[in-house]
């Protein structure tokens, strides 16, 4: 009787070692970077935002934090720098809310950004959990408690990780691994930063982003069985309490910084679908975005850009994959006009861009 | 509360266990109460509010199995109360499980604003099935009596109690009265553990690891061809994984207390027809519906044509059981459609010659597996349409994404694949046998280090990796 129980013990014990060294591997490889920026192995990246962020902003030196939703996710960090002449760091979360890209704004402020764009939209103030509460997101992987290093350091996901961070540090291995990474089951994949959730640089532009595709995408979300998901959402109320929160505190306390925050071009469809199918949402729309174009118009830290009424580009459908997300090509312009101070909205009339939105929507007739 | 949690695993387990062996040494049936006792803690941590519908619902079927066993009634007022309890049992799941489903069509059909919001109590499935069984076989004649707190562990015994497997009283209750299970036993804990590793492994490593690919299909607004095949099959081995741990855990904490299982899960996709798929997936619950519905309805008894009917039939309320909408319908329309085409076929169909086994074995391996994925796709998705959308997806490969988000997802399924084809099963790697109550005799366990630390290794990552919101699928059944 006694054997097996001392391979009872044995076991336990084994397992027990088991963790302490995975943990430790993980602590010293450190692939998200939590730690120190990354020597021992070559540094990688991730599209998971809401993690690869928390490590971002411990790594990386800055003076400029690019954040916004998925309409910022496919711009890259050198194009920002050169552009607008900064160091910056992207941090755009791709469906993230208003409590996510404060919570991520702030950390970056606290860690020295001392200038703020911000690609903001009416959707990030709808109803979100609170930030510990929220599954998709690690809040303490950024406030550095035991839980977050815990999370992290006693995991197998990030064993993996560290694993395969050590493999591709072996000389022979490190090229071929790096080149295939991205193919990979693997969190950490991209070995260049600018890299993240960047489209590749041979993208074929035209075959994502054309009229066709949008005008399916227009014709998909108005489609009757689920047009009604257009207005989900819209609580005036429940969003004017969150962009208070979220933005407008968060920018009070922070009156060093400059924030230079814009509404993004969607393609006149987004609107036009909503005009179509669900009134009340776009009722709601033009009032919270002219209570945020109002309000932050008026703080003397915020720079204000609306490009939502630029005919030119919105009610060109082959800029578009679908009705909102815009094509590189916008990306570029986006920044073009951020660096030459355009389409910067008047603190005497902040509402005559959402004037100008009023009457194209009023006026636009779909192609046929 | 969760098998692949910390609160499970460091704290509620080990508590059980020493409890467990040390009231073992005083008597027979305090660690009977104990572990009954402890299974309703379980039950509580997670859905204290239930707990009072669970001790009613053994009262009753104690009650009436009492008035079943030992009462001198005569066969009409035998047969009074089977009904009344099989029927009690099924208004009650019907009440929680279906009455918001019944509700919402009433809806649809004639624009009644009934609202229903009914919690559906974790676990009803598994013990009503349970009971029902135990009130049949005490109408025909087939349980001895038994003492209550042997009957209220064998409803509540938490290694179950959740999510199956569906325990025989049988099987159960003659394990619970023997004295030999209340004294550890080193070789059945060492098994235990070992079982209950690999399972969680399986959990939370790779039904875990493979969950997030499942959104490429199942909440992609029109996922292309690739996409569609790749999370359809990647739902379809996240449930394997899923179900098989939740399997491996129940038998490996239940070893550790002495007793066997019967196992539930054996190597499904590995089937080469339907029917043998059923005979290895959720095997429990096949042998219920087989045992307490097919061969009442009549089973095959009545000819070719009514057979097809039972089978159908059976089938769709086998879907129904699996939760209230019509989604588990159309899954089980379709199983009970595959069964009735698989007899048909074996019926009409002369027997292969030699040369074709073979490949008439490979491919009903592949249309089987192709069938199973196409059920699956029902099983999962929210809506009908949703899943009509992502099976178009699947048979239109003029779209193709193939990115590298796609090629890496084809890696992690070809992985899966390999592991679910070729790698043996828990029960083959332990020889765990439980109908002969035997576990590790074969194969050394205590003498082999490369099963030890490879279970240590299993443990530690199943450990490592858990998270905090990953619940089991079969949990909400």
């Amino acid at each position: 009787m006694r054997k097996p129980f001392t391979q009872v013990k044995r076991l336990l014990l084994a397992s027990v070692a088991f963790v302490l060294a995975a943990s430790a591997l993980n602590y010293v490889v450190d692939p998200l970077q939590l730690f120190r920026p990354s020597r021992l192995v070559p540094a990688a990246y991730s599209v998971d935002t809401r993690m690869q962020n928390a490590g971002l902003l411990a790594s990386q030196s800055f003076d400029t934090a690019f954040i916004g939703s998925s309409l910022a996710i496919h711009f890259r960090q050198s194009d920002i720098d050169r552009a607008l002449g900064v160091r910056s760091l992207k941090l755009a979360m791709t469906g993230s809310n208003s409590r996510q890209q404060g919570f991520v704004l702030e950390d970056a402020i606290a860690r020295g950004a001392k200038r703020v764009v911000w690609e903001m939209d009416d959707w990030i103030y709808v109803d979100a959990p609170a930030i510990d509460d929220d599954p998709y997101f690690s809040a303490d992987l950024y406030r550095r408690t035991a839980k977050g290093l815990a999370s992290y350091l006693l995991s197998t996901a990030t064993t993996k990780e560290s694993l395969v961070s050590l493999l591709r540090a072996i000389p022979p291995l490190h090229a071929p691994l790096a080149s295939v990474a991205p193919y990979l089951p693997v969190k950490f994949a991209l070995s260049d930063v600018d890299d993240i959730y960047a489209l590749p640089r041979n993208f074929d532009v035209s075959a994502g982003y054309n009229a066709k595709r949008t005008l399916a995408a227009f014709a998909y979300i108005t489609d009757p069985v689920r047009s009604h998901f257009l207005g989900i959402g819209y609580d005036y109320d429940a969003m004017v309490g969150h962009f208070q929160r979220d933005a407008v505190g968060l920018i009070a306390r922070h009156p060093d910084v400059t924030f230079d925050i814009y509404f993004p071009p969607y393609s006149i469809l987004q609107y036009v679908a909503m005009r179509d199918a669900s009134p009340a949402a776009l009722k709601t729309v033009y009032e919270i975005t002219a209570l945020v174009a109002t309000r932050l118009s008026q703080l003397p830290n915020v720079r204000l850009y609306d490009f939502r009424a630029i005919k030119e580009v919105t009610h060109d459908l082959d800029n578009y994959g679908d009705v909102i997300h815009h094509s590189p090509v916008v990306d570029a312009k986006v920044l073009t006009w951020l660096a030459e101070g355009k389409y910067r909205v008047d603190p005497r009339a902040p509402l005559a861009s959402l004037d100008a939105l009023k009457a194209q929507v009023e006026a636009y007739r779909v192609p046929r | 509360m969760l098998f692949n949690s910390y609160p499970f695993i460091l704290l509620f387990l080990p508590a059980v266990l020493v409890g467990y062996f040390w009231l073992g040494r005083r008597s027979n049936l305090t660690p009977v109460v104990w572990l009954a006792l402890a299974s309703l803690a379980f039950y509580a941590i997670g859905s204290w509010q239930f707990v009072g519908l669970l001790l009613a619902s053994i009262a009753f079927n104690y009650g009436v199995g009492w008035l079943l066993i030992a009462a001198k009634l005569n066969p009409a007022q035998r047969r009074a109360a089977l009904i009344v309890g099989v029927a009690g049992d099924l208004l009650v799941l019907g009440v929680f499980k279906y009455a918001g489903f019944v509700a919402e069509n009433l809806n649809a059909l004639f624009g009644t604003g009934l609202t229903l919001h009914i919690l559906l109590p974790v676990g009803i499935s598994f013990y009503t099935f349970t009971q029902i069984a135990f009130l049949v076989d005490a109408w025909r004649g087939q349980v001895a009596t038994y003492v209550l707190p042997h009957y209220a562990l064998f409803v509540t015994y938490f290694p179950h109690l959740i999510a199956g497997p569906i325990l025989h009283h049988k099987d159960m209750i003659p394990q619970f009265e023997r004295e030999e299970t209340k004294h550890p036993q080193a070789h059945l804990i060492l098994c235990g553990l070992i079982i209950f590793a690999i399972g969680l492994f399986k959990k939370t490593c790779l039904a875990d690891g493979i969950q997030p690919l499942v959104a490429l299909a199942f909440d992609a607004r029109s996922p292309t061809f690739d996409q569609a095949w790749l999370g359809a099959l990647a739902y379809t081995f996240q449930l394997y994984f899923d179900f098989s741990g939740y399997s491996d855990m129940a038998i490996g904490i239940s070893l550790m207390f002495g007793i066997f299982l019967p196992v539930n899960f054996n190597s499904p996709y590995k089937a080469t027809s339907i029917v043998e798929f059923w005979r290895r997936w959720h095997m429990t619950l096949s042998q219920f519906l087989r045992d307490y519905l097919y061969i009442p309805l009549g089973g095959n008894r009545r000819g070719r044509v009514l057979r097809y009917v039972n089978l159908v039939i059976t089938m769709l309320l086998g879907g129904l059981w699996h939760g209230a909408a019509w989604t588990f319908v159309v899954w089980g329309a379709l199983h009970g459609a595959y069964l009735c085409v698989n007899h048909a076929f074996n019926a009409l169909v002369p027997k292969m010659p030699s040369a074709l086994t073979r490949p008439a074995r490979v491919a009903g391996f592949a249309l089987t597996f192709l069938a199973v994925v196409v059920a699956w796709i029902f099983f999962r998705a929210e809506r009908i349409e949703w899943a009509w959308r992502i099976l178009l997806a699947m048979t239109d490969p003029t779209q193709i994404a193939f990115g590298r988000e796609e090629i890496a997802a084809l890696v992690l399924v070809s992985i899966y694949a390999v592991l679910v084809w070729f790698a043996p099963n828990t029960q083959e790697i332990m020889g765990y046998d439980h109908r002969k109550r035997a576990v590790g005799v074969d194969i050394a366990v205590e003498t082999s280090p490369l099963l030890i630390y490879g279970a240590a290794a299993a443990l530690a990552f199943g450990i490592l990796g858990i998270q905090s919101h990953s619940e089991f699928i079969y949990f909400r059944f």
